[in-house]
């Protein structure tokens, strides 16, 4: 027993002393998950992730000239091993990309002690956005309450008023099928529509004919959908089986995978998806990546995955992180920033039309810019539709109504911040908003 | 030679049941007493406390309370992840709802609620036995955990479901949430897992252990001497439960910091008894052997890719640990069936008479 412990703590040093002594580099490791129940939607992403940073280390030699190191930890969507990671990562990590719901919360509290900004871009908890308490912690360009509140905007649009509908909500039985619940709520009672929730728990993914025969019983106008992994086919399929009219469904950007929609192919014409990203195969930086990267053999990707919602996803991930890194060289004039520095850059991302073209992203991200106050930035989205073969826009830029929910965002903060009490706050930051 | 016992004679009963008679037993305690107390804290990383050496000792606890119920009392318990559920949801409905508590005192309350919750499940246990009651607490497992789900009380109405563990002091120093030190935490939980240990192994050689230990070995039988079964059940379970309600009050106030009601799902249960097995049922030592292999063996061989320098991809590494891991579990059983621990006391008795074996 002893043996083994010890064979365990000298490669512990071993693998710290190992990792000091690589030259100038930004380390950024991404918890990935290539392995495991959600590979499936992982894999894409961080291709998509990992190609981009390939690409600005292959063209522009890293961010600022040098070369960032984005090194994955497996974590097959285990909170266990994504802490895990992150122990065996944050020594010299200028970021957390933690890349689930679950390893978001066990994260979350210790970003005070640790004082590494946590990149959630499109997840994790939506009063995030509220950066004078998260002050480490950043779901740029959207959060799932901006969500809520476009996909209502969206149909409120399509078909005038919706008092007196009925809208279903069916969602994964987790902290993040239940997050978008509170502005749902809130969106039912001033609108005047019926919201009634459906849980799928995590063990009735594949099989949710029991929800559907509720839906079906129940004759809702729509059916909005927070689903994530196995769950997404299982309700597409569903929805095909029952003959639910797809125009109808529409998912939150997590359940737009093409993978999933392929699976039903023409029959999926309909189904919509809010997005905050979108794939451009025309856009500059995917001939960037295929001259740098896919034609050197550096990629794991493949064309199809190329052309799909996920992958886009995942280049527009890096890019925000990549932009959070050009802030904060710009501000602080030194190449090689560290975490707190990084930290300031993300509050300071200004992601214009102008800039977006720069980077060669066009069209496949809204503009959108954060600040020490708002660390979301609500950049709005598109709604996807699939056509059959593939998701196309089918609406103008939608942007969320902040407003609406402001008063929660800072309710829930100011709730979390006095259940982990002692909770340090952004005082500089107060003069603004 | 190492082991020799010439010469340690033993003049009294009591010396003769004490709990080391053999005089090398305690010197090898003192020396893992040492590595623990002092050594390993002293030198390890914040990823050793937080990847090694805390989970181990807790997942050793966990697997310790299951070994007592179905190691020492012969009753199968697929249960074993709601119960730590029980524990951790306990705790921090205590402390939640008085902050002024001590949270070691809540944590060590908190195996009363899931000890109380246990016997409540281990009333079929009377009747039932074998599969049939492995089912009985399958079906513990699968509501307790729909109710840590649907029973919003329980996490304090929070949106996300999820508890979070807040920051909780004993005389001025941190000891839970996100401030604490791993250092501080490491030697709560030791001084907590080594009182359970200890009370565990004295539990065991006593009366309440010989009745368990009977009823295991065949129930009618232990009827007929007069003993009494709903006793030795009901004892095992609520003693057992208790335990795994400490080591799951841990599981989540010392070690995770956050946790969703899935976490005390199926995979758990498996796990907590994978360790059990693996270790050897109806041992104390195998828990921690067991848990070692199990819970601290992947992390080390996930770090020797790199340390080696060897460029693999992250997902490669998962799915060769996973490999690895299972091979050894495969192995080890094939060499000893009844768990490390039996292979611990095997090497131990041939040391004892080396160089003359019969």
């Amino acid at each position: 027993m002893r043996q083994m412990t010890k064979l365990a703590l000298a490669a512990v040093v071993a693998g710290v002393t190992a990792g000091a002594a690589i030259a100038q580099e930004l380390y950024a490791p991404n918890l990935a998950y290539r392995t495991g129940p959600f590979a499936a939607t992982g894999i894409p992403l961080m291709n998509g992730q990992a190609d981009y940073l390939s690409m600005l280390n292959a063209r522009d030699g890293g961010v600022g000239g040098i070369p960032v190191n984005a090194e994955e930890c497996e974590t097959g969507y285990s909170t266990e091993k994504g802490v895990d990671c992150d122990e065996k990562t944050k020594g010299k990590a200028i970021v957390t990309q933690p890349w689930s719901t679950g390893i978001t919360l066990q994260v979350l509290p210790k970003t005070n002690v640790d004082e590494i900004p946590i990149l959630a871009p499109g997840y994790g908890f939506s009063p995030m956005m509220d950066g004078k308490t998260f002050q480490w912690a950043f779901n740029a360009p959207s959060g799932y309450w901006d969500a809520a509140d476009m996909i209502v905007q969206y149909l409120e649009g399509k078909d005038g008023d919706l008092s007196g509908k009925k809208i279903v909500h069916l969602h994964l039985d987790h902290p993040y099928g239940k997050e978008p619940l509170p502005v749902l709520e809130a969106l039912a009672a001033a609108k005047g529509f019926e919201l009634l929730p459906i849980p799928v728990g995590l063990k009735e993914m594949q099989n949710q004919s029991a929800q559907w025969l509720q839906i079906r019983r129940e004759r809702p106008d729509y059916v909005i959908m927070w689903g994530w992994g196995a769950m997404n086919a299982g309700a597409i399929t569903e929805a095909v089986k029952t003959k639910f009219n797809m125009e109808n469904f529409i998912g939150v950007w997590w359940a737009g995978h093409d993978a999933d929609l392929k699976l039903v192919g023409a029959e999926g014409k309909g189904y919509k998806s809010i997005s905050w990203s979108f794939p451009n195969p025309d856009a500059p930086v995917m001939a960037d990546i295929k001259k740098h990267v896919v034609d050197m053999g550096k990629s794991q990707s493949n064309p199809e995955e190329m052309s799909g919602v996920f992958y886009s996803r995942g280049i527009v991930i890096s890019a925000i992180l990549a932009e959070g890194i050009t802030a904060a060289q710009d501000h602080f004039g030194t190449a090689e920033i560290n975490a707190s520095q990084l930290r300031w850059g993300l509050e300071n991302i200004n992601m214009t039309e102008e800039r977006i073209s720069e980077l060669g992203l066009d069209g496949m991200v809204p503009p959108f810019s954060t600040s020490c106050a708002n660390h979301t930035g609500n950049s709005g989205g598109w709604m996807l539709e699939w056509d059959g073969d593939k998701f196309v826009k089918v609406s103008d830029l939608l942007t969320p109504n902040t407003d609406g929910y402001a008063d929660l965002v800072a309710d829930k903060a100011a709730e979390y911040a006095t259940s982990n009490a002692p909770w340090p706050m952004n005082e500089e930051c107060s003069a603004e908003s | 030679m190492l082991y020799r016992t010439a010469g340690q004679f033993k003049t009294s009963y009591k010396s003769d049941q004490a709990l080391f008679p053999i005089k090398q037993d305690a010197f090898l305690l003192g020396i893992i007493g040492l590595f623990v107390l002092a050594i390993f804290p002293l030198t390890a990383s914040e990823f050793a406390f937080q990847t090694m050496l805390i989970p181990v000792m807790i997942y050793a606890l966990a697997a310790l309370g299951l070994n007592i119920l179905t190691g020492y009392a012969g009753q199968l318990s697929l249960g074993t992840g709601a119960f730590m559920g029980v524990g951790a949801y306990a705790c921090y409905k205590m402390v939640t709802l008085m902050p002024w508590m001590n949270p070691l005192v809540a944590i060590l309350l908190s195996g009363v609620f899931s000890a109380g919750v246990g016997v409540l499940f281990g009333i079929p246990s009377l009747r039932i036995k074998g599969f049939y009651l492995a089912i009985a607490t399958l079906a513990a497992q699968f509501f307790l955990v729909w109710l840590f789900e649907k029973w919003a009380w329980l996490y304090n109405y929070n949106a996300s479901g999820a508890i979070q563990v807040p920051n909780l002091t004993v005389f001025g120093g941190y000891v839970t949430g996100p401030q604490a030190d791993s250092i501080v935490q490491y030697y709560v939980v030791l001084g907590i897992v080594a009182l359970m240990t200890m009370l565990c192994i004295n539990l065991t050689r006593g009366n309440l252990g010989r009745t368990w230990k009977a009823t295991r070995d065949m129930d009618i039988a232990a009827e007929l001497i007069g003993i009494n079964l709903m006793k030795s059940k009901l004892t095992a379970f609520a003693i057992s439960s208790y335990i795994v309600g400490v080591a799951g009050a841990l599981y989540v106030f010392m070690w995770k910091g956050a946790a969703e009601p899935n976490l005390f799902d199926i995979p758990l249960s498996f796990q907590v008894l994978f360790i059990a097995i693996i270790g050897g049922l109806g041992s104390v030592l195998g828990n921690y052997l067991g848990a070692i292999l199990i819970v601290g063996l992947p992390v080390v061989l996930n770090l020797v890719p790199a340390t080696l320098g060897l460029a693999i991809s992250s997902a490669m590494v998962e799915h060769l640990n996973i490999m690895i891991v299972g091979s050894l579990i495969v192995f080890f059983l094939i060499v000893e069936p009844h768990g490390l621990n039996q292979l611990w006391r095997l090497i131990r008795e041939k040391l004892i008479i080396w160089p003359f074996p019969h």
